[in-house]
């Protein structure tokens, strides 16, 4: 394994988005052979924020919780297989709690080198409280941060590694 | 997908022409049918009416969030009402209700209408902001008061 990129970490949330993040990441660990992780963070932050704020009740959250537990599983699957196809190693994440903080964390205690991210909102505010998970990781994490755009592009690249 | 995305200049209402839990309910559901986003207006309306029975939606300080998870829509799809004078919504308490957000979401797409309600909670803790709101005289200037940087 030669240059600055030993061990990547994707974020998964299950958008379109995120996926060719996955991808792209798979294709820059075929080319660099850094080690791979797929981190998907369930957001009882945002769940317990809604409960409290009355938004939702109990049995809402509940559901939900089950729904996004679900979904971690499916996507991080997915995303695995995409590795599979590729020959390429991926270990996957689950975690819960407040996005950002997580991925923060994730980094700080396994000492990745660079955080795939798929894509940061547009800017149509500036006011904190629309400030997305995405954005706020891509500001709050110590290690370089690779923004991915142009799904078709990265579809391209995956097809030919 | 956030807050700022779904909002839509065609699917904000100011004032709101009712004055009871059910019509306001209806006319911001009809307001997402006329925009064409809706497969099925009828199962929409029962899905919300379904939600609300479990409790209300309205919550403290004049603020509604009236939602569900629907077959009846692809995507998910936002509608804000405003209605200055209040309107009965049976609040958590007991308050008239002015501000009103409607989100329907297809059943697959939990993290991001999560996302979407944990935005409106944040951005209605904001008294300066509601009181904006309660304020404006039209669609553009909600806009405006959301995308005020």
């Amino acid at each position: 394994m030669k240059g600055p990129i030993k061990n990547i970490l994707v974020y998964i949330d299950g958008s379109e988005a995120s996926i060719s993040a996955a991808m792209y990441g798979i294709a820059l660990s075929k080319s660099t052979g850094a080690a791979l992780t797929a981190l998907y963070v369930i957001n009882t932050r945002a769940l317990n924020d809604l409960l409290k704020a009355r938004i939702f009740i109990q049995e809402e959250e509940a559901e939900y919780h089950r729904d996004l537990e679900d979904d971690a599983g499916r996507y991080l699957n997915h995303v695995k297989k995409l590795a599979e196809q590729k020959e390429i190693e991926i270990k996957t994440v689950s975690k819960s709690g407040t996005i950002h903080r997580e991925i923060k964390t994730e980094i700080k205690e396994n000492g990745y080198d660079l955080l795939i991210l798929g894509g940061v909102s547009s800017i149509r505010s500036r006011r904190d409280e629309f400030f997305n998970e995405t954005d706020r990781a891509m500001r709050s994490v110590n290690c370089p941060v690779l923004i991915i755009k142009d799904e078709d592009s990265v579809w391209e690249i995956f097809e030919s590694i | 997908m956030g807050f700022l995305e779904l909002l839509d200049k065609k699917l904000i209402k100011v004032p709101l022409e009712n004055f009871s839990k059910n019509a306001v309910l209806e006319e911001l559901i009809n307001i997402i049918d006329d925009s064409g986003k809706l497969r099925n207006r009828e199962q929409a309306y029962q899905d919300v009416l379904k939600r609300e029975l479990l409790g209300s939606t309205g919550l403290e300080r004049g603020i509604a969030v009236p939602h569900a998870r629907t077959e009846a829509v692809d995507d998910m799809v936002m509608a804000v009402g405003i209605a200055p004078g209040g309107i009965d919504f049976e609040a958590l308490d007991g308050e008239q209700s002015s501000l009103f957000f409607l989100i329907l979401a297809p059943p697959h797409q939990a993290g991001a209408h999560i996302e979407v309600l944990s935005d409106i909670a944040k951005v209605t803790k904001s008294a300066a902001i509601c009181r904006l709101l309660l304020a404006s005289a039209d669609a553009d200037e909600v806009i405006e008061i959301f995308e005020e940087d």
